[in-house]
């Protein structure tokens, strides 16, 4: 078991690599009550394009399987998990991303029985056409329940602008009719192809005990037995890597009253390595930070110019195989907010140049905000994102960005900002 | 830690070494009445904008960057029939930082709460203007989010006329309209001169140091007596509907119980439980027969509100399965009160409420929560988990013999 000492934060990670492949990592929390614990397997909903687990030919599995999959795992012929945890006294979720798929569970006690339940219902795949056709009805009502919420929306119209022919452009959770046509085989053959322990991480954070539970998660794994590793064969590529497809508008409406708009930004930049990875998102967080947050010349004067209000936010995501940021409001001038960020984004570096000054403040804050999330065992776990950033945990973030430096910020503003990687998308109210 | 600083105002200090961030909150407490709730949601507001040192929020902002990205953010909220606003604050600890920050944000919130932009007896005039529209588009804009429209529409159903429940916490659009920058200095003073205050520090903190920090704001002797904050109101003999049509997807389903169980009253704990097997956890009735056998809903779970006398229910459903959900919500609470419930759900259920009590003292948001309400209303949660545990079957079923079905409320796309 490796160990990572954060002498400055008193804090331990343990490292070990199970003989299956699963990695495993705990960080021990000292005065908590609670452990949480999260096992994830890099599949998400954009993996819809590849060669199952010992087969030749590709396929292309229907939109929404990944979350479909995620609700399923839980039924078992005889039981449900979710009840295992009941009994249990753990509270247990799961979720799915566009790259990731998590199951977790949050305890006070019986820590070694709720590992287990978790590693085995994961590991334990039961689908059947009765269970899948019932599992479309609850999941089309979810569905429809992020359809009449005017964020997400938002959200999701931006990414079919930035990204017209990719995976990306469609709900996490597929659509009413792409969900009716998954079948128990096409689940079992993106199980099988991903679900390989090789393929997954577990991270334990909070009130554990680090030799005791590495034991019990190896003695749960040595139970088992498990086909031959083999690496994921996905098909995914961007459709344009030079986004030189992006839909520069489109616009929606609503039952709202409150006209709101998003700007994105497609970056195109490609990553040979994990931490540069990391260190390009934290220097773009930065860079928006200088450019966009609320001790900036920019923000008061849109706001006291009523381009924006309190609802203005803005976001980047790094993602495996793309990365984007995105900016948004509720606003009634809808033209002027686009203008207004493009234009600021487009003079991206005398923007940099005049805060200056305010630099070391910006970091500080950020610096702070992430010291802010060591206070939650779920958030350290969550925010870890495996290879993605070479396996960087947020003790190893907190320490990459007190190293970037403001010329960091010019580099990364030229990259980033290119006029064909720009788009906007209006959500509008239907009586206007 | 309990200090007294003026007649009605006390701190509360709580060392933890748990927690990388400090907190503080202070909470001031008022009951409401008809025109207080706009008033002072837009006095947050200004408060939380501007000072006379710095006089734009991007001033402000900047100070609290070089304070490490401290946030100070006011808010209001309410505990059954009192109207609270609340300064919250969470800063990195001394330790990370190597300088005095805690000294630093206790002087800010003095800034805050004792200096606000007001002049003559007015608050800054654009300022007010702005703050006062933006409210106003934020209420308006409540309009868009159905599952929070759908909620409030039922509470306006379900509360009685002349009830001043009927009017949200962060207030009405219509009553914006009276107030000005000088009738605020007056809710201003009314709030800081007469409110019940209590402040809480929580963190790596030493006590003696925390209490001269806070011993400088310049808080007044007040009369420190609130009323009781429990909610009650006589049931309807017919139960009330309302239905309203939106170009909405997914129909939203809520509906209003009176129970009158309150906070730490003979039935409290009995009341958390019979939640908790309704439809406040995942082993509840409407989540293991609404959404996973009937497959008729992803969310249908229930609220109970124990300074209000309610439970609610809350689904995101077909419109035309309407019926069919209202009977079978209604079947759950039948077989509850007829004790059609197993002992292994039942315990089911109180493992997650003791689960997630102890989980919660892991979250200093909720802590501070926690200790809010025990200091204004006493008694301590020290034994919740004796108290969880010792709720009996019969109690359960006493309980859900008392809940009553009030309210409908349908937000539909399908006329």
């Amino acid at each position: 078991m490796d160990k990572q000492v954060y002498q400055e934060f008193n804090q331990t990670i343990y490292r070990q690599q199970l003989a299956n492949g699963l990695k495993v990592q705990l960080l021990p929390m000292a005065g908590y009550h609670k452990t949480y614990a999260i096992l994830t397997t890099d599949f998400g909903s954009i993996d819809n394009h590849f060669i199952p687990y010992q087969q030749d030919e590709a396929i292309k599995v229907p939109d929404g399987v990944a979350h479909f999959l995620e609700h399923k795992m839980f039924e078992k012929e005889d039981h449900d998990a979710f009840d295992l945890f009941g009994k249990l006294g753990a509270d247990s979720n799961a979720f799915t991303s566009f790259t990731q798929t998590s199951y977790l569970f949050s305890t006070t006690s019986n820590l070694h029985a709720n590992l287990d339940v978790l590693l085995d219902f994961v590991q334990d795949p039961y689908f059947t056409a009765q269970t899948v056709k019932k599992e479309q009805g609850i999941i089309g009502q979810e569905i429809q329940m992020y359809d009449d919420d005017p964020g997400w929306r938002l959200y999701l119209g931006i990414l079919g602008n930035l990204y017209p022919k990719d995976p990306m452009r469609i709900d996490i959770a597929g659509t009413v009719d792409s969900i009716s046509q998954i079948t128990p085989e096409i689940l079992m053959a993106s199980y099988q192809t991903f679900y390989q322990p090789s393929n997954m991480n577990l991270f334990l954070v909070g009130q554990l005990d680090p030799e005791e539970t590495m034991a019990w998660i190896e003695q749960n794994q040595a139970q088992k037995t498990f086909p031959p590793a083999e690496v994921p064969r996905r098909l995914f590529s961007l459709n344009d890597p030079t986004a030189h497809d992006v839909i520069p508008f489109r616009s929606l409406t609503m039952d709202i009253v409150r006209p709101k708009v998003v700007v994105g930004l497609r970056g195109t930049k490609h990553f040979d390595d994990g931490r540069q990875r990391l260190h390009y998102k934290l220097a773009i967080d930065l860079l928006l930070d200088v450019l966009f947050d609320d001790t900036s010349d920019n923000y008061l004067r849109l706001y006291n110019n009523e381009t924006l209000d309190d609802s203005f936010s803005y976001n980047f995501e790094m993602q495996r195989g793309f990365h984007f940021a995105y900016f948004s409001s509720d606003t009634n001038q809808l033209e002027r907010f686009a203008d207004e960020v493009i234009a600021i984004l487009e003079s991206a570096d005398q923007q940099i140049e005049a805060a200056r000054t305010r630099f070391e403040g910006i970091k500080n804050a950020e610096l702070g905000r992430l010291i802010g999330l060591l206070d939650s065992p779920e958030a350290i776990a969550n925010r870890y994102a495996g290879d993605l950033f070479a396996g960087a945990s947020l003790m190893d973030e907190i320490q990459l960005l007190k190293s970037i430096t403001i010329d960091d910020l010019y580099q990364v503003a030229n990259e980033f900002i290119t006029s064909q990687g720009i788009s906007v998308y209006q959500v509008v109210p239907q009586h206007q | 830690m309990d200090f007294n600083l003026a007649r009605g105002v006390d701190l509360h200090i709580i060392p933890t070494k748990q927690f990388k961030m400090n907190h503080v909150l202070i909470d001031f407490a008022t009951p409401q009445t008809p025109t207080n709730a706009t008033a002072r949601n837009l006095l947050a507001n200004l408060l939380e904008t501007s000072t006379h040192r710095y006089p734009t929020q991007t001033a402000l902002a900047r100070q609290l960057a070089t304070l490490y990205g401290a946030y100070v953010n006011l808010f209001v909220n309410r505990l059954g029939t009192l109207h609270t606003v609340r300064l919250h604050a969470s800063f990195v600890n001394n330790n990370f930082v190597h300088e005095d920050l805690f000294a630093q944000v206790g002087e800010l919130i003095n800034e805050i709460l004792f200096h606000p932009l007001v002049d003559d007896g007015e608050f800054d005039g654009p300022t007010f203007r702005l703050q006062a529209n933006n409210l106003k588009s934020a209420i308006k804009s409540l309009y868009d989010e159905k599952q929070f429209l759908a909620n409030q529409r039922l509470m306006d159903l379900y509360y009685q006329q002349d009830s001043v429940m009927r009017i949200p916490s962060f207030g009405r659009i219509n009553d914006l309209a009276d107030l000005t920058a000088s009738s605020l200095v007056e809710t201003y003073r009314s709030m800081i001169d007469r409110d019940k205050v209590d402040i809480f520090v929580l963190g790596d903190v030493d006590p003696q140091a925390a209490q001269q920090v806070f011993a400088r704001l310049p808080f007044a002797d007040r009369d420190a007596a609130l009323p009781a904050p429990f909610y009650q109101q006589p049931a309807y003999e017919l139960v009330q509907h309302r239905t309203d049509y939106q170009q909405v997807s997914q129909a939203k389903f809520n509906l209003a119980y009176r129970l009158p169980v309150y906070y730490h009253d003979a039935n409290y704990y009995a009341g958390l439980v019979f939640n908790g097997l309704f439809g406040g956890t995942p082993y509840s009735k409407l989540f293991t027969n609404v959404r996973e056998k009937a497959s008729l809903a992803y969310y249908a779970s229930s609220r109970f509100l124990p300074f209000n006398g309610l439970v609610s229910v809350q689904t995101g459903i077909k419109a035309s399965d309407r019926d069919q959900v209202r009977d079978l919500v209604q079947a759950q609470l039948a077989a509850i009160q007829a004790g059609d419930f197993s002992t292994a759900t039942l315990q089911e259920v109180q493992d997650s409420l003791i689960n997630q009590y102890r989980a919660g003292h892991d979250i200093a948001g909720n802590v501070l929560e926690q200790q809010l309400v025990t200091s204004l209303f006493g008694q301590a949660n020290q034994d919740f988990v004796t108290q969880i545990k010792a709720v009996t079957k019969d109690d359960i079923i006493r309980v859900a013999k008392m809940t009553k079905l009030q309210a409908v409320y349908l937000l539909s796309g399908e006329k």
